[in-house]
């Protein structure tokens, strides 16, 4: 029995040069090879993907994460009570230098705990500045937010396939997004005691 | 001459050295137990984090491309991201906010935007290459939107501030959303002028 089913095909009387399945069967045919065509293109994606990104981003995620444990994230916590300080000249240190930071040796979820060294009146402004600065990270530095790689890597993607390098997009990215999240924590911080000015006088109303 | 002080200073010069050992020894061991914990740190994201997204998107680029969905949408999106108006308008979209909540948990949206519909129009040609910095930022207003209650407990924040906090940062972005976006415009002048 199990001879005669390996050597079937071998002589096996009629070439596979036979006409299509016509009819049912021909239709049910090629929606077959529609559907297992579209998951090989899903494939040669993936492949792209794993032997194109995957080699530097474990080196460079074992550099980062080495050099972060090296300093020590604990380090930046005197940071946070810098950024505390109320006054104009520690607005870039609290929209700034504190997210930077934070993101970078904290990494996505565990940056925004940073928050707690500030007052309250801060916090929504640290956090949307925070927020904002962990994408522009993945450029360089991708242990920062590893779940969320592909905003950058979708956009860069198209710019290697037109062969240009990616060096000046990710640099740009990333200052840019500095900028942005400074702009974008002052902006908050504003529209926040504007609210809040606003929920105390109508608390005073009701009382 | 004295008998008693010539092994003392023998016998510290031998423990000296021991010493030395000792330290060399722990601080090479600590570098590279560190190195080594960053390695597994590292094999444990790229499973549990990245992969499974490369799994994702590879299934929805494949379908995209393979039906053709992908050059339809090229041209869909080629007034919006091609040009400094149409980035403008995207951003104030994703900012609207009662989208941005919905459009934020995990970046998917934006991922799913930036990996299936300008990565290929770019590289199709349909929107220019410097448009791609502007263009991270105008798929991106509501980065972090689902997250405000959650981010801002981790700071330890008072339920109040919460309760303004949510607000605050979400009206912020219909003014930041589109400001990044002009920034972000301002600043790719003269990126990939050469191509």
């Amino acid at each position: 029995m199990a001879t005669s089913l390996f050597i079937a095909p071998l002589g096996a009387p009629d070439p596979p040069t036979v006409t299509p399945p016509g009819g049912f069967f021909g239709v049910l045919a090629s929606a077959a090879e529609a559907f297992i065509g579209a998951f090989q293109a899903g494939g040669d994606v993936f492949l792209g993907l794993v032997t194109g990104i995957i080699p530097l981003l474990v080196v460079l995620l074992t550099a980062v994460n080495a050099i972060v444990r090296l300093i020590g994230p604990e380090r930046i916590e005197r940071f946070g009570e810098m950024a505390a300080r109320p006054g104009l000249q520690w607005y870039p240190i609290r929209y700034l230098v504190l997210p930077v930071l934070s993101v970078f040796f904290l990494t996505n979820p565990m940056a925004y705990t940073m928050g707690r060294f500030l007052p309250e009146r801060f916090k929504p402004a640290f956090y949307d500045s925070a927020v904002s600065f962990v994408h522009p990270v993945t450029g360089l530095f991708p242990h920062a937010n590893p779940g969320e790689l592909f905003v950058y890597l979708g956009v860069a993607a198209g710019l290697t396939s037109l062969h240009l390098s990616l060096g000046d997009l990710a640099v740009r990215y990333l200052l840019v997004g500095m900028v942005v999240i400074f702009l974008r924590g002052i902006i908050t911080e504003i529209i926040t005691a504007r609210l809040m000015s606003r929920a105390a006088t109508q608390e005073g109303v009701s009382l | 001459m004295s008998t008693t002080t010539a092994p003392a200073p023998k016998k510290s010069g031998f423990d000296s050295f021991n010493t030395l050992l000792v330290r060399v020894g722990r601080a090479v061991g600590g570098v590279v137990g560190i190195l080594y914990q960053a390695g597994r740190d590292t094999i444990d994201t790229i499973i549990r984090n990245i992969l499974p997204f490369m799994a994702f998107i590879s299934v929805l680029i494949g379908i995209i491309t393979y039906t053709g969905l992908g050059d339809w949408l090229a041209h869909l999106v080629e007034p919006l991201a091609g040009s400094l108006p149409g980035l403008l308008a995207l951003s104030v979209f994703c900012a609207i906010p009662i989208l941005s909540p919905v459009l934020g948990p995990g970046a998917v949206i934006a991922q799913i935007v930036g990996t299936a519909i300008i990565g290929p129009a770019i590289a199709k040609g349909s929107i220019p290459p410097q448009y791609s910095l502007p263009a991270l930022f105008a798929i991106d207003p509501q980065v972090g939107c689902d997250f405000i209650p959650v981010g801002l407990a981790l700071g330890e924040a008072e339920p109040e501030t919460v309760e303004i906090g949510v607000p605050a940062v979400l009206f912020s972005r219909l003014i930041t959303g589109p400001l990044s976006v002009v920034i972000a415009y301002l600043a790719s002048i003269g990126l990939y002028a050469g191509a």
